[in-house]
């Protein structure tokens, strides 16, 4: 079967990067434009909710990708009015900061009071601790909830690749109260938006300046004016040693350039001595970006073969401007966009489209994804279905593909948690993995079927649907078994799984009870775990 | 990013590569593989690597107490556990050393030389980060970033004989730790009597038939293989009757989630199922603040690891000849006690290795003393050994491993060895 590109160029269109327009049906190869309609949602949402894929088909795939890329032109009440009802929406970080001072309060008076017992018993027993642990599960129910009721699904992915991009660790210390403004107002308004601007809010934000410890980042020598104590609160409270390079490590490795992108030990060093002083001090609303000039280290520093000297906070602006614009970044960000969007080993061509469209536009984010999607190697069958889901993809795909809501409560975003993605509780820098390998181990498969299972049963907490709304109740098994394979697996049901399914539910007479058992297998079939 | 991992997808031992020509499904070998080995006691006899990971950086000073150095008593003023012979005080190892007294139900094992002890190892890599540190001695790559896999998951894929049970590296826990994760197949489980599809058996059974049944028909790739090991798992679980094996010999476990776990490994060890390396960890030892000395948080945690310990030794009695037990941790505390009573990040720390051809009775390691001069940056307890060394000793002493270089890339232990297996 020849390739999409191949076809597309025997067609006499040639496959400029950026510049083909989305196969009409005509163009396509024997897959149906229904078909196409389903990759591209299973690609660019969380998953298809009843009736996605029609009002896909019917609006055109190219006006539906220019409508996710510009979530800006659309209305979201739906998933707004959800995430307003959490109280951690209406703190600022100077609130925050203030409960989670009581909560370790909390914490040391108990162990002054009981020192055997074991740490962390009964948080809950104490107010402070409570309202502390609330915030945290608020916040993941606020990411799970917007995945699954937001209308800007794009914008929603692109969320979640940038929040482990540019990961930050919920439980580290100070982080716990710097977080929520952090995907609030660094992640959020930026996901496609100009990578240089996201790249510099992260390099700005408390949360990134505690998390990889620039914050306690000085010149060799450098002494506070005064030779002062620091102010508690103002940065963490250990004895600065000088140079820390932590940030500036990962800011190479995992946030621009890559592993691979061709930088020494030395741009390391050097590039850790231009973000000396950016700190954070506390300010009326919190702990807020400050640029300690005491700190900052004076002399001439080569990163990348520039030279920056006496640029004081200029000198980080301009590194991470250039670092923006290296090739190497390009390279190593849009692979990673193409794994997310293509597949676990991005094709060349693939990053070649994006790296071009990040040319043409200095690192305009929505036309890098733009250029990805309209690739030749996005459309390609072996890429489809060809990837699986996460924890937080599969729970979510889950709940749409039944036209579930979450509920009140911060269940929903436990069960993803207990799938293996706690959100924002990844604590390494890297974020949570891309890859299958990473996902698919029995424990976690056997995981997903429970899930699926108790879904269908209306007993996952967290969650309600209707099943009525999904499969009509039928006496007919095959009338069922039919209309799960269109609703949850858009018609992609391999023989294997629909004869499966029809083995199981022969001999269940309960009608509802067969339906339970038709939508809890579909879940958790093999074509499920895939997008 | 390659990770240079093998491919899971071909699960078949070397005879059988032959009929894959013939088109025969690997997964269809690894059934038949696995059936052939469950014969009873086919798996007795196997050598076992239990890892118990003490999360939070255990200040291995009060661990094994260097009660003959006097810079201990002069720095901690308030924590220092206190002289062997004096109320709550250390019990005495070899006249330098001493072990915590909450430890003691570990020094009838350190007198019948099954139980030994080093002292100022750990890593390399300076780093104070938990995170970092963690990864590194999961990843045997300290410094490395980039490494996906963990040196025990290495071992598994490198050490091929016995691949044909999914139970060869199993983690007691909801997540498989960095340590296993890699190309050889491993299990998270967080409670083996849970381990399955959850319902009345009926229903358990119709859903595991259809899962199955779905499954196997699927194209070859990870998750096929990797929802074959689970159903494997599960009905040797099943058959195996874990519920059966009680702890032996009258050893009573903790009730804390680490008296738990190593009860679950040692029913794995009993039931034959091919286990050769065991996971489980313990929370709770940065303690910053209010460390206690013979009592307290620390001794607290300390109690609870010793009760785990001691109890599996006990259940499992004559077979501990097969299996060795090692603890470790991603690095120590400070000689100094802080300000509020505790102790901050250090560097070098304690590890226990217990049970197998282990040459107990002793403090292994050079001892780099507590005198200013001789600390990491002024401060902390020196590392004199790598932990890839005391690891390598391991696994090449107990569990015959042939090839380190592939686990713990980039490095070779220099200098003598510790001598801890026989």
């Amino acid at each position: 079967m020849p390739s999409t590109r191949a076809l597309l160029i025997a067609l006499g269109i040639a496959a400029i990067p950026g510049l083909a327009a989305l196969p009409a049906p005509a163009r396509a190869q024997a897959q149906s434009s229904r078909d196409s309609a389903v990759h591209l949602v299973r690609r660019i949402t969380f998953g298809p909710r009843p009736g996605d894929v029609d009002r896909v088909v019917a609006m055109g795939l190219d006006a539906y990708l220019e409508e996710q890329l510009h979530p800006e032109r659309l209305r979201d009440t739906a998933a707004e009015h959800y995430v307003d009802r959490l109280a951690i929406m209406h703190r600022s970080t100077a609130d925050l900061a203030r409960i989670y001072a009581a909560e370790q309060q909390a914490r040391l008076a108990q162990r002054r009071m009981a020192p055997d017992s074991a740490r962390g018993a009964a948080p809950d027993r104490d107010p402070a601790r409570a309202e502390a642990r609330r915030y945290a599960g608020e916040l993941q129910q606020a990411a799970v909830a917007r995945a699954v009721l937001s209308d800007r699904q794009l914008d929603e992915v692109m969320v979640d690749f940038w929040t482990n991009h540019f990961n930050v660790f919920l439980a580290k210390g100070l982080d716990r109260v710097l977080t929520p403004d952090y995907i609030e107002r660094t992640i959020r308004p930026h996901a496609l938006g100009r990578f240089a601007d996201l790249l510099v809010a992260t390099a700005r934000s408390p949360a990134m300046l505690f998390y990889l410890d620039n914050a306690q980042s000085v010149a060799a020598g450098a002494r506070p004016p005064g030779a002062a104590r620091r102010r508690p609160g103002a940065a963490p409270p250990r004895r600065s040693q000088g140079i820390n390079e932590n940030y500036a490590r990962e800011l190479l490795e995992l946030h621009t350039l890559g592993v691979d992108g061709g930088y020494t030990q030395q741009d390391v060093i050097n590039v850790a001595r231009i973000f000396t002083g950016w700190s954070i001090r506390r300010g009326p609303l919190g702990p807020v970006f400050t640029f300690n000039a005491w700190a900052h280290d004076r002399g001439t520093k080569v990163v990348l073969g520039q030279e920056y000297h006496e640029g004081g906070e200029r000198e980080g602006l301009d590194l991470l401007r250039a670092l923006a614009r290296h090739p190497p970044t390009m390279r190593h960000v849009s692979a990673k966009l193409c794994a997310r969007f293509v597949s676990d080993d991005p094709p060349d061509g693939c990053i070649d489209a994006a790296v071009h469209a990040w040319e043409q536009t200095d690192g305009d984010i929505r036309a890098v994804v733009r250029a990805i999607i309209r690739s030749p190697e996005f459309w390609a069958p072996e890429h489809r279905a060809a990837k699986l889901k996460t924890p937080l993809e599969f729970v979510v795909s889950a709940v749409r593909a039944v036209g579930g809501r979450p509920d009140t409560t911060l269940a929903l975003a436990q069960i993803v948690g207990r799938l293996g993605e706690p959100l924002y509780l990844q604590s390494a820098p890297t974020g949570y993995a891309e890859r299958a390998d990473a996902w698919a181990n029995s424990g976690a498969l056997l995981q997903r079927f429970n899930t699926a299972v108790a879904l269908a049963a209306g007993r996952l907490p967290g969650v309600q649907f209707d099943p009525d709304a999904v499969i009509p109740s039928s006496d007919d098994r095959d009338t069922m078994i039919a209309a799960a394979n269109r609703a949850i697996l858009e018609g992609t049901a391999s023989g294997t799984t629909l004869d499966a399914i029809r083995r199981q539910v022969t001999d269940v007479y309960d009608l509802a009870a067969a339906r339970t058992l038709v939508i809890g297998l579909a879940l958790g079939s093999p074509e499920f775990q895939r997008r | 990013m390659s990770c240079g991992c093998m491919d899971r997808r071909v699960f078949v031992r070397a005879g059988a590569l032959a009929l894959l020509s013939l088109g025969l499904d690997p997964i269809f070998l690894t059934r038949a593989a696995y059936a052939a080995r469950r014969a009873p006691g086919a798996n007795a006899g196997r050598k076992v690597l239990i890892c118990v990971f003490q999360r939070g950086a255990v200040d291995g000073l009060s661990v094994i107490v260097p009660h003959g150095d006097p810079h201990y008593y002069w720095e901690r003023a308030r924590i220092a556990v206190p002289r062997p012979g004096r109320e709550g005080g250390a019990l005495d190892l070899d006249g330098h050393f001493g072990l915590h007294p909450a430890l003691a139900p570990l020094l009838p094992l350190y007198r019948a030389g099954t139980l030994a002890a080093v002292h100022a190892v750990g890593s390399p890599d300076p780093t104070r980060s938990h995170f970092d540190a963690q990864d590194y001695m999961e990843s045997g790559t300290p410094g490395r970033r980039s490494t996906p896999d963990g040196w025990l998951n290495r071992h598994l894929a490198h050490a091929a004989e016995h691949r044909d049970t999914p139970f060869r590296g199993v983690a007691i826990g909801p997540q498989l730790p960095l340590a296993l994760r890699g190309a050889a197949p491993a299990l998270a489980v967080d409670n083996l009597q849970a381990f399955g599809l959850r319902g009345r058996p009926a229903v358990r059974d119709r859903l595991e038939r259809a899962f199955e049944e779905m499954y196997q028909g699927a194209a070859t790739g990870l998750v096929a293989t990797s929802s074959e090991e689970a159903f494997e798992a599960v009905r040797q679980l099943r058959a195996a009757d874990l519920a059966g094996f009680e702890p032996s010999h009258g050893a009573l476990y903790p009730r804390s989630p680490f008296g738990q776990a190593m009860r679950q490994l040692a029913q794995v060890i009993k039931a034959d199922l091919g286990l050769e390396i065991g996971f489980a960890d313990l929370a709770g030892w940065d303690t910053h603040v209010n460390q206690g000395a013979s009592d307290g948080q620390l001794a607290a945690r300390l109690r609870d690891l010793a009760g785990g310990l001691a109890a599996f030794a006990t259940d499992l009695g004559e077979r501990m000849a097969d299996v060795v037990v090692l603890t470790m941790s991603e690095f120590g505390r400070t000689v100094a006690e802080n300000g509020n009573a505790g102790t901050d990040h250090g560097h070098g720390t304690a590890m226990l290795v217990l049970g197998g051809p282990t040459r107990g009775g002793r403090v292994l390691g050079r001892w780099p003393t507590l005198d200013p001069a001789a600390r990491f940056e002024g401060r902390d307890l020196a590392v004199t050994t790598d932990f890839r060394s005391l690891f390598g000793e391991i696994l090449v002493g107990h569990l015959g491993a042939a090839d380190l270089g592939a686990v713990f890339p980039g490095y070779s232990a220099a200098g003598t060895p510790l001598g801890v297996t026989g």
